[in-house]
């Protein structure tokens, strides 16, 4: 599974990936350019990849971050969403009815929507996945003229930056980030500095799926036992007025006998 | 009555036309010009008003149908057909709606055959699509029976039972599943109403808060067109009359409601201990998550919080308590209508505000928003009114009744002069509503008028006497840049050259950023606005036609067949040096570019500085450590400096 370590020490702020990004995706020069403005984390339709500010002098790529247990795949209604074998979360557009459930589930707020579209969809990363497909890298990681950006696989990235972290003693935070947040992510962030500014949480949260699978699981279960309850009362109330009409027959004809007598 | 209901249904019709019209724009221009949705409150009243507090409030369908089918609680059989009636309705609007808020309405169906079953919205959208069907096999039956078509009416009876039960646990999956919708953001959503519990809190309150509106439908019925059963036999009498009478005489009119009175009042006991449930489970929540500092942080959201607690659940309950409130209609009533607007602020409060400090946004619904909500809304109502007085959904009696024979009375009309049946008056009245509504609404909610948010850009900031150097606010660090003002003059034609940054495109504008020339962050950029001179070519020749635009391309572009900047006039053949436009002139071609922003700040402003690298007090830039990674702090600069010298 391939995935993406980020030098946070090591990034100039320069958005040489985000220039290379919009080429690659032929998206709106000019737009994205306000978008960096306007938008709040620099993301928007036109701009899967933007450039945090987490410190003074200190830079950060934020785009999706490729979960292992995506919280938007579990949360897509028609399944438009997939985690690919290759690492990527991949998004149909053919499939996509326009709910935006995945925006509101994304705890990093990625997915982002063409608002001003007459026929909108959802836009985010992809991590270039046609690119990986053909053992390319991702257009970010070639453009990135500090090596700040890595692309490799995921447990050869995970050893690069525990190494990173033992032999530059003092220079990394003990934390890479994206190792357990969220159940593991497939952009991994080592730091100097604390980076829950950037959205990451300060506690460790597991997978968003993790919470909403073990109900889900059980709901065909308890539509049955709520189903069976109500035809098990429904049986047994019938039973019982059955009964007392009978009673009250029996009754009323001993009553009668008894008048009779 | 008769003039209530008409205006009634004259105000039901204003919002229609207006949700018409907010349809039609939503569909023709698109979400984001219509809405005040946005990337960071991507759900809004649409989906939290219409869908899940509509679905959430029509719930009495499945809780009458248990007490009355299952139970076999005879005292409530006659609520069943409202009860249905409002599910019937309150599902179909909510779908309906829902349609307009999905950005591809076309593709509504794709859940049916593309599935997964991972998802919370999955379920919920199966869940409702079947019980929408469910309700409308349950309300056949009551339409039908008004074409004696008794077969299929007895098919459906016997099924009854069947259709009931599916339908209830339905109901239990989806009602809760609505709630499991919000468990996916445990960071975003705020913390007083994020809770595992959410699904619970969902179903119960729902069960409640349905029964609490079937009976504030009931009394509003009631009060409309059927008094007797509701107010009392004596609720028309006027109070003048009362008061004559002597007091014990008077009290024993009051104090005897209608008939259906001791039937909702138990009903109400009903819904009040299902919200007391409710109520003791949100206290629970409070203490076993600790949220009691939060609760009495003062902030607007606990005082929402509490808000919604009240009227949910602690003053129908309270109402509901005393006999003498609980008996009489108005404060069942009260009662109903707290619970019933309280369910829809906790669905709004889940669904909207709890994301507000999330979003570090708030968001308010356009007009568009409301018009559409309310329309669709109103439209529920009005087909409620038809099928209530065309039907025998309410009352077995009330199919010969007075009102409804006093609504088809023939009238002489004193403007148009002539005799005309109810039906076709209200035909003119309500499109003489329309007629004034649509004009109004369209001019009101044109998406083009709405104004979309303007760029700040930081403008520069002091400037010398001489006006040599800038001191401009550019760098993402949040220090001043000097910027060479008299270079720039130089480089763009000397003294005469201010229009060229000032006031070339943008009139009005007192300073250009450097972004506005050095626009593209890698590429060059040509200082002229070609779209807005074709067509400002185009007005001052007073070339008309249907593309205007196009015909002025030869104005400029003398020769060749290509238009390019090699067979273009200069600008100074139109422009004088004041930029003022003139008609003919000798001036030679000029053009001008501007450089990337990359190469204006890296060739330029480096090059100065390390011409200037002993005068000016500042670090050397060849180094892109000094620019980029300016993480010492302002002491630490200082430091770094006067050890470098």
């Amino acid at each position: 599974m391939d995935a993406i370590l980020v030098d946070v020490t090591k990034c100039i702020g320069c958005e040489k990936c985000i220039a290379a990004c919009i080429e690659k995706n032929n998206l709106n020069l000019e737009k994205s350019y306000f978008d960096r403005e306007t938008s709040r984390d620099g993301l928007s339709s036109d701009r899967f990849l933007s450039i945090k500010k987490v410190d003074e002098g200190r830079f950060a790529r934020f785009s999706c971050m490729h979960c292992l247990e995506p919280a938007c795949v579990s949360a897509c209604l028609v399944g438009g969403i997939t985690k690919s074998k290759e690492g990527p979360v991949i998004y149909d557009p053919d499939k996509c009815i326009g709910c935006r459930y995945c925006m509101l589930a994304c705890p990093f707020h990625i997915p982002r929507y063409e608002w001003n579209a007459t026929k909108p969809f959802m836009k985010k990363c992809n991590m270039c996945y046609d690119r990986i497909k053909e053992n390319k890298q991702p257009v970010c990681v070639q453009a990135c003229p500090q090596n700040a950006i890595i692309f490799g696989n995921r447990k050869d990235l995970l050893k690069l930056a525990n190494s990173l972290i033992k032999n530059n003693r003092g220079k990394y935070l003990n934390h890479i980030w994206g190792q357990k947040e969220y159940g593991g992510t497939s952009v991994l962030y080592v730091s100097d500095i604390d980076l829950s500014k950037m959205g990451w949480p300060d506690k460790n949260i597991s997978a968003i799926p993790t919470i909403t699978e073990p109900l889900i699981e059980k709901t065909p279960a308890i539509g049955i036992t709520v189903g069976g309850f109500l035809i098990g009362l429904n049986w047994i109330i019938k039973r019982r007025m059955e009964l007392t009409k009978q009673n009250d027959k029996t009754n009323n004809q001993k009553k009668k006998e008894s008048n009779d007598k | 009555m008769i003039n209530k209901i008409r205006t009634l249904k004259d105000i039901l019709w204003f919002f229609i036309f207006f949700g018409i019209i907010a349809a039609i724009f939503r569909l023709w221009f698109g979400l984001g010009e219509t809405t005040n949705l946005s990337d960071d409150v991507p759900w809004g009243l649409w989906k939290v008003l219409n869908m899940i507090a509509g679905v959430a409030l029509s719930t009495c369908g499945f809780t009458i149908g248990f007490l009355a089918y299952v139970l076999k609680i005879k005292k409530f059989k006659p609520l069943v057909k409202p009860a249905i009636l409002v599910a019937f309705l309150g599902y179909g609007s909510s779908c309906f709606a829902l349609l307009f808020d999905i950005g591809l309405p076309y593709r509504f169906w794709h859940p049916l055959l593309m599935w997964n079953e991972h998802s919370f919205l999955f379920e919920v959208f199966w869940c409702v699509m079947l019980y929408f069907s469910v309700t409308f096999i349950e309300m056949l039956p009551n339409i039908l029976e008004k074409y004696n078509l008794k077969k299929t009416v007895g098919f459906l009876h016997k099924i009854a039972i069947g259709i009931v039960i599916t339908g209830i646990s339905l109901s239990t999956l989806h009602h809760s599943s609505l709630g499991s919708l919000f468990l996916v953001t445990p960071i975003r959503l705020h913390e007083l109403w994020y809770s595992p519990f959410l699904p619970l809190f969902f179903f119960i309150s729902a069960a409640g808060c349905g029964i609490m509106f079937l009976i504030l439908i009931k009394i509003l019925y009631a009060k409309w067109y059927n008094p007797e059963s509701v107010f009392g036999e004596y609720s028309n009498v006027k109070s003048n009359i009362i008061c004559s009478l002597n007091n014990n005489a008077a009290n024993n009119i009051i104090k005897n409601y209608g008939k259906d009175m001791p039937m909702l009042s138990s009903l109400g006991i009903i819904g009040a201990s299902l919200l007391a449930i409710y109520l003791i489970l949100k206290i629970y929540d409070l203490f076993r998550f600790n949220l009691f500092d939060v609760l009495l942080a003062g902030t607007w959201e606990s005082w929402l919080y509490i808000i919604e607690l009240m009227l949910t659940a602690v003053i129908p309950i309270l109402l509901i308590i005393f006999r003498k409130s609980r008996r009489s209609p108005y404060g069942l009533g009260t009662a109903a209508f707290c619970a019933s607007f309280g369910l829809a602020l906790n669905r709004m409060d889940v669904g909207i505000f709890g994301y507000f400090r999330d979003a570090g946004k708030v968001y308010f619904p356009s007009l568009a928003e409301w018009a559409l909500s309310l329309g669709v809304i109103a439209a529920a109502a009005l087909v409620f009114l038809f099928i209530a007085e065309n039907f025998s959904i309410f009352d077995e009696q009330w199919k010969d009744n007075k009102i409804s024979k006093g609504i088809f009375k023939a009238t002489f009309d004193s403007i148009s002069r002539v005799w005309q049946t109810a039906l076709h008056s209200s035909l003119h009245r309500v499109t003489l509503i329309g007629v004034f509504v649509i004009p109004v609404a369209f001019v009101l909610m044109y998406p083009p008028y709405k104004q979309n948010g303007k760029i700040n850009v930081m403008p520069a900031s002091g400037m010398n006497t001489i006006r040599s150097v800038l001191i401009i606010h550019g760098s993402r660090t949040g220090m001043n840049t000097e910027f060479p003002h008299l270079k720039h003059q130089d480089m763009l034609g000397k003294d005469k050259s201010c229009n060229k940054c000032h006031h070339m495109s943008l009139p009005g504008d007192k300073s250009t950023p450097c972004s506005r020339c050095h626009r593209y962050m890698f590429g060059k950029t040509l200082i002229f606005n070609h779209d807005n001179h074709t067509i400002l070519v185009a007005q001052k020749r007073q070339i008309s036609g249907l593309h205007a635009v196009n015909k002025t391309c030869i104005i400029c572009h003398i020769s060749g067949t290509t238009n390019n900047l090699h067979n273009t006039i200069g600008c100074k053949n139109c422009h004088d040096e004041d930029m003022n436009i003139i008609n003919d002139s000798t001036v030679p071609k000029h053009f001008l570019y501007a450089d990337s922003y990359l190469n204006a700040m890296h060739t330029k402003c480096i090059n100065c500085h390390k011409e200037n690298k002993k005068k000016a007090n500042k670090p050397a830039l060849d180094q892109c450590s000094n620019c980029h990674k300016n993480y010492y702090k302002q002491a630490e600069t200082e430091k770094f400096l006067t050890l470098s010298k």
